[in-house]
């Protein structure tokens, strides 16, 4: 009765655990690590990948079919719309760039140096957007 | 045993990156991080960190009393961080090429025009290749000094990894037509695996041992827990040219990368230089690290080989006593 309480007690399973893994992970370790730098391995392992690679892919383009027929947005057009998106922003960072050469942003005084004051070109087209922005929405608020 | 289940749950909101910081630029999803300091930096150079890109941007300021930002912070530096994000599938156009002409170079830019100062450029692992290219690229940028950790540069040997991702055998083309970002988990995976009994049976061991000891605090367990299985998806156009220009064709050592056109060759790189390098490390494996010093030109550089595997040497117990006093008194030095 008490053998079995405590062979139950999960301290007692884990330092049985404990004592497996030290007398054997040199050996397991050693003997994986063997295995799995061979060639043979390396090519199971790429055929169990594309195997799963298949799967996904079918899974995927069955999912694309249904919204295509169903005449809704897949996810293939929201991402094409969040790349022109990153694109864009690509864009305004290569006119802030030609900016920079022209007139070069001088580092900030020490005293301003902190994060908090820092300006940049970019900084200041966000900030004159923002402020555009809430001009428009406080015009549109109602009194 | 419950009480074991409840930590590893707990560990994916583990607290981490604790340092106080302010964003001081952003491209799409990338975000520059300055670290505050209480008080004015004492050194002059500030330090520009370049994280791998499957890593959180946490990965070196895991918590308080284990974060290097804290101890460069602590040595008197100004610390930026270029934290790439998490990348979405409207990123999967995304590759090495534009991180390192698009990103890096605006982001450092900022950096040294905030500081005032031109800064030293530390990457790590994949982020120390990539800081390689750029730096190539753009040998005349404001950077002083290159320290790099566990970085892999040649893949002639690239270990486990180089003959998993093999020509032949690893289905790359296949990954990029059904993801648009390669998932984290598949990443990680490929790391667990190289060394199995470890990852899935020997931490979970050691967590159990450690619950024993009196006034355990699993803060610092499930902070490094949730840095390995936290990883982050990779841009399809950036895993495609990491493992195909890098892992097969190996053409940053062999000099033969290109990236818009133009030559990246690491005999451009002339300023000091720092290679930290780990002696059991299997995510970057020694041969993979060692050739940095043969191949730039600059007339100062140095290495440092410090016991221990790709993770532990930077935030392991060990890092604070043996790595970063090390990194801290180069820096200090080439301040």
């Amino acid at each position: 009765m008490s053998e079995q309480s405590q062979s139950n007690d999960p301290k007692e399973v884990f330092a049985m655990w404990r004592q497996l893994y030290d007398a054997n992970e040199k050996v397991w370790s050693k003997a994986s690590g063997e295995f799995m730098d061979t060639p043979a391995f390396a090519q199971w392992q790429g055929k169990m990948l594309e195997t799963f690679l298949g799967f996904q892919k079918a899974w995927k383009e069955s999912v694309t079919a249904q919204l295509e027929a169903a005449n809704i947005a897949t996810r293939d057009d929201l991402v094409r719309l969040g790349e022109l998106i990153v694109g864009l922003e690509e864009k305004v960072d290569q006119i802030v760039d030609r900016l920079d050469a022209v007139a070069p942003r001088p580092a900030p005084r020490a005293r301003d140096a902190s994060p908090h004051t820092s300006k940049s070109v970019g900084a200041t087209i966000a900030r004159a957007t923002t402020t555009t922005k809430a001009s428009k929405n406080a015009k549109r608020a109602p009194r | 045993m419950l009480e074991l289940t409840r930590i590893v749950n707990a560990a994916s909101e583990a607290p981490v990156g604790q340092t106080p910081s302010q964003v001081v630029w952003r491209k799409n999803k990338a975000r520059l991080l300055r670290y505050t300091r209480s008080t004015a930096a004492t050194r002059r150079t500030p330090v520009f960190l370049c994280l791998p890109l499957i890593n959180r941007a946490y990965i070196l300021d895991l918590r308080p009393g284990a974060s290097f930002v804290e101890y460069l912070l602590a040595e008197g530096h100004d610390v930026f961080l270029l934290d790439w994000g998490v990348w979405g599938p409207e990123d999967r156009g995304v590759d090495i090429t534009t991180l390192v002409t698009a990103y890096i170079p605006r982001a450092l830019r900022e950096a040294s025009r905030l500081a005032g100062e031109p800064v030293t450029l530390l990457g790590y692992c994949i982020g120390g290749a990539l800081a390689a290219c750029y730096l190539a690229l753009y040998p005349s940028d404001p950077v002083k000094n290159f320290v790099l950790f566990t970085a892999p540069i040649d893949f002639a040997d690239a270990g486990k990894f180089g003959k998993w991702t093999a020509k032949g055998v690893f289905p790359i083309d296949k990954i990029c037509e059904t993801f648009d970002t390669v998932p984290g988990e598949l990443v990680g995976l490929g790391a667990n695996l190289l060394n199995p009994a470890s990852s899935y049976l020997g931490t979970y061991l050691q967590l159990f041992e450690r619950m024993q000891e009196p006034g355990f605090d699993p803060s610092g367990w499930q902070a490094i827990y949730r840095w390995v299985n936290e990883g982050t998806p990779f841009p399809r156009a950036a895993y495609y040219q990491w493992i195909t220009e890098f892992y097969q064709d190996n053409r940053l050592s062999r000099d033969h990368l290109e990236m818009d056109g133009r030559p990246v060759r690491l005999s451009a790189i002339t300023i000091p230089v720092l290679n930290v390098a780990a002696t059991a490390d299997t995510i970057a494996p020694r041969p993979t690290t060692a050739v940095i010093l043969s191949k730039v030109s600059s007339v100062d550089r140095s290495e440092l080989m410090v016991n221990g595997g790709h993770v532990g040497i930077v935030v392991g117990r060990a890092a604070k006593q043996d790595l970063w006093p090390k990194v801290g008194s180069w820096l200090a030095a080439h301040d």
